[in-house]
């Protein structure tokens, strides 16, 4: 099997290169990353094909390659490698392929941008981490990458630094994140002390095997859900998601759609064992999800910011994969995931090509630009399509997946019940999002009038993806697998050993009670939007309570803004006095004024006169005479 | 180089150096004048080059170190006399005074 | 015969010592050093040293003491006299230098001297000009290095400022 380390090695080596050189390449040194992004994108297909051949002979546990990293004989050895199973493969493919996709568009979203060499290097950086991430056989490793990817998210959404919301975003989504990364590192040091490993199947196979003591496994498993929180933006923690919407869009596309926030359902995912072991476990897992979609779904109803709604549909996909994971459809969970990767990145590079067209953001001032835009309009379609769950594009499978994984699984059936209602919602926003931006009055003529579609760089990528939104789906049906050198469909293909093969199958009753609801939802958004969408400000002022909480995000916000100010800095307060007055005055200054106290003292002895020191220094001599002599009689 | 008879013992060359050094040393911390200062340095420079050439005639006689020495000791004294006096000038000229007790600004 | 030169040379460069650290008056404490620094060449003749003796003779005797009663002049020292040092500074100076005294003394005594043959070995200018320019080169040019650099320097600092009057 080709050695995996070689894929995060290459984007490093293009982080290195344009870091150091960028400014005197031709054109910043993007082609370097883009060559060895592309690079890395087909590196992965040999590991696939490895994976396949293994797979096909039977009883395949994923390869794992390592060497020693620390080691103290009788006391501890850390090993560190890569771990390359199913799961794995789904994240290398979906991870390279959108950075690839995303880095070809930026050539034309960010020409011309100052800091161009700098865009570039970070996001090689990231896809790096994003692909260690993914690739790490140990918490350690992936902890390291965690963090990382954690970094590269901040340093690009602050990349407009020198705007004031941006570098806020960016301090928000660190922050935010952080709180989840702290739960992370003490799960992992918890899960160490009780182990004495990092490796992931071994941890995997003691939790399994009952060797960890139930309380310290709780606490670990919950602390580490709070990592997965913290980066996949699940409620509590879900309030930088949209905040990042600050950075550039292909950056929002790659990183806060399809990649980076997806890393908390891959580690939830890779660590399920371990979480089904934990009793309560799964139905917290499904209780965060489905607050997330909850508050997601209601929220994207109302926001103006183009960007916004979408980044509030992913968090409604986030929402739903968390759910699935809860309901141990690993399987849904990870073509949710690929599929969504797909959808949602041609979501955000829509509305990238939408705000390169415009110059504007807001979906109050858009309108009408189904014509100018012949190429973006029909693809963001496409993308909505897919994110509300229409059959037959790709979203709609994955989902589908899901309400089954529900079905089927032991949990409550408020859990389906909530996801079904929460269907038709997605497809009101996602219909009124493409009513408001692409047809409907014209608002604001100006921009309407300077509207024109984007360069061959930009629309490319559009169009692939499109084509990828509304095809990868079908990987669900066992011949589309068989025909793509598998042994089985998707669903086959994630659960191979552990439960064994499970092929695609349709609840009927499922299958058509959610297509109705999408497609209701569809034509009550559709209708509602349509034209000058009267219907839409009938029922805003129907209700503009309701309409408030929406826009202003259940003003979770606020609450978490006074508790910052309430308690955080009120406590900062009292300690600031105890630092003033104790640490500064008495121990800071204290020390400094009784060495000046001692030196007015002391400086009168100084009479300044060259014959006096004379003087000290032969009495010296002398003194030093005489005590010789003493001992030496 | 050829044998002498010497009928002084040593030490009364050691301890004529040792007297010259001391009344060197009360020079320097009793005298006001900078210029007298230096008279009681080049004393003790004296006596140090006495001590080193008794010392080389009477146990090293090959090699002369001492000698050697006293030659560059009366050099460098030269040198240092002649700094000495531009020094001293120059510390006369900016505060109008050559007592070295009345040149206290090293105190507080 | 030989101790009685001794005695003799011992007490003019004592004596001479003395009456520098002691002269009120500056101009004859310079004339005391003199003596002593003769004295001194009187010593090294005793050991047999000639070239030393000449050499203290020129230098000593004759430039830096010229320098020195330069110096005396050119600070203008009024009346050529000196106010005798404040009594701390003379009592420490004096149990200084005494003690210093006392503490050789009872080194020269406690130390086994080495008896000799009642000989000692004649160095004659030969043998000094050969080791000098041979052995010690490199030390004699650097002395001279030295020497320059010092005169060099001794110029620029004494040198007259503008806007300063002697």
């Amino acid at each position: 099997m080709t050695d995996a380390w070689v894929l995060p090695a290459l984007p490093v080596a293009g982080f290195i290169v344009l870091l150091l050189f960028s400014t005197w390449l031709p054109r910043k040194g993007d082609w370097i990353a883009i060559a060895l992004m592309a690079a890395s994108f087909a590196l992965v297909f040999p590991i696939a094909r490895d994976v396949a051949l293994s797979i096909g002979n039977g009883n395949f546990q994923g390869v794992e390659r390592s060497r020693e990293w620390l080691n103290i004989p009788g006391y501890i050895e850390i090993r560190m490698g890569t771990f390359v199973d199913q799961i794995t493969l789904v994240m290398l493919f979906c991870v390279t392929l959108i950075a690839l996709i995303v880095m070809i568009y930026s050539t034309g979203y960010m020409r011309g941008d100052k800091r161009y060499g700098w865009f570039y290097a970070i996001v090689s950086l990231f896809v790096a981490s994003m692909l260690s991430l993914v690739l790490a056989d140990n918490l350690l490793l992936l902890y390291f990458s965690w963090e990382l990817v954690g970094l590269c998210s901040m340093l690009l959404i602050g990349y407009y630094y020198d705007k004031q919301t941006a570098a806020e975003a960016s301090k928000k989504a660190f922050i935010t994140t952080r709180v989840g990364d702290v739960g992370l590192l003490i799960g992992i040091i918890i899960l160490f002390t009780q182990t004495h490993t990092f490796n992931i199947q071994d941890i995997l196979r003691m939790a399994e095997a009952g060797e960890i003591s139930r309380q310290w496994l709780t606490a670990s498993a919950v602390l580490i859900l709070a990592g997965a929180c913290g980066k996949s933006a699940q409620f509590p923690l879900h309030v930088w998601l949209p905040d990042a919407m600050e950075g550039p869009t292909p950056v929002s596309a790659l990183i806060h759609a399809a990649t980076m926030v997806v890393a908390g359902v891959y580690l939830v995912a890779r660590l399920l064992p371990l979480f089904e072991v934990v009793r309560g476990m799964p139905e917290l897992i499904t209780a965060l999800g489905l607050t997330t979609t909850t508050i997601a779904v209601f929220c994207g109803l109302a926001q103006r910011d183009i960007k916004r709604v979408v980044a509030y549909s992913t968090l409604n996909s986030l929402g739903l994969m968390f759910v699935a994971l809860g309901s141990g459809a690993v399987g849904a969970a990870m073509l949710y995931l690929l599929t969504h990767a797909f959808f949602k990145a041609l979501l955000f590079l829509g509305c990238g090509s939408v705000i390169h067209a415009t110059e504007e953001q807001e979906v109050d001032k858009l309108g009408g630009l189904w014509g100018k835009l012949p190429i973006t309009a029909p693809m963001f379609v496409v993308g909505a399509l897919a994110m509300a769950g229409l059959v037959p594009f790709s979203g709609y499978w994955a989902k589908d997946e899901i309400l089954v994984g529900l079905y089927n699984g032991n949990l409550n059936s408020i859990a389906l019940i909530v996801t079904m209602i929460s269907l038709p919602i997605t497809a009101i926003y996602m219909a009124r999002l493409v009513m408001l931006t692409f047809f409907g009055t014209v608002k604001d003529a100006h921009v309407h009038g300077h509207a024109h579609e984007s360069e061959p760089a930009m629309s490319w990528p559009l169009l692939l993806l499109g084509a990828l939104a509304v095809v990868s789906g079908f990987v669900v049906f066992e011949g589309v697998g068989k025909a793509l050198g598998f042994h089985s469909g998707f669903l086959g293909f994630i659960f191979n050993a552990a439960e064994g093969p499970e092929t695609f199958s349709v609840n009927w009753g499922l299958a058509v009670g959610s297509v109705a609801l999408v497609v209701t939802g569809l034509g009550l958004g559709t209708w509602m939007w349509w034209g000058d969408a009267e219907p839409s400000k009938r029922a805003a002022a129907f209700s503009p309570l309701l309409y408030r909480l929406f826009y202003n995000r259940f003003y979770i916000d606020e609450v978490y803004q006074f508790a910052i100010d309430k308690i955080v800095l009120a406590t900062g307060r009292v300690v600031a006095v105890f630092d003033r007055a104790v640490v500064n005055d008495s121990g800071v200054n204290g020390a400094g004024e009784t060495a000046s106290f001692l030196g007015w003292l002391g400086k009168y002895q100084q009479t300044g006169k060259i014959p006096n020191y004379a003087l000290a220094i032969v009495i010296g001599i002398v003194v030093i005479f005489a005590v010789a002599f003493g001992y030496r009689t | 180089m050829t044998s002498v008879p010497q009928e002084i013992p040593l030490e009364q060359f050691i301890v004529l150096s040792a007297i010259l050094f001391s009344i060197g040393v009360y020079g320097v911390l009793s005298r006001r004048n900078a210029v007298l200062v230096v008279m009681s340095v080049e004393l003790m420079l004296n006596a140090v080059s006495i001590n080193m050439v008794a010392f080389a005639v009477y146990t090293a006689p090959t090699l002369f170190v001492g000698i050697i020495f006293a030659i560059f000791i009366i050099t460098i004294a030269a040198a240092e006399v002649g700094l000495a006096l531009a020094v001293i000038l120059r510390v006369f000229r900016n505060r109008g005074t050559a007592n070295i007790d009345e040149i206290d600004t090293l105190k507080w | 015969m030989t101790q009685a030169f001794f005695d003799l040379v011992a007490a003019v460069v004592i004596v001479g010592a003395l009456g520098v650290v002691m002269a009120r008056s500056t101009v004859y404490a310079a004339l005391f050093l003199i003596a002593s620094l003769l004295g001194v060449a009187g010593v090294y003749v005793l050991l047999a040293t000639e070239f030393l003796a000449l050499v203290q003779l020129l230098i000593y005797g004759g430039a830096v003491t010229v320098l020195l009663l330069f110096a005396l002049m050119l600070t203008h020292v009024r009346d050529l006299r000196e106010r005798a040092p404040e009594p701390a500074q003379r009592l420490g100076a004096l149990l200084a230098g005494g003690g210093l005294l006392a503490g050789f003394i009872t080194m020269v005594y406690r130390t086994r001297w080495p008896r000799d043959n009642g000989t000692i070995t004649s160095i004659d200018f030969n043998t000094i000009g050969n080791a000098l320019f041979n052995r010690w080169a490199v030390p004699f040019e650097i002395a001279s290095g030295v020497l320059l650099v010092a005169l060099v320097g001794a110029v620029v600092i004494a040198m007259q400022e503008e806007g300063e009057h002697l």
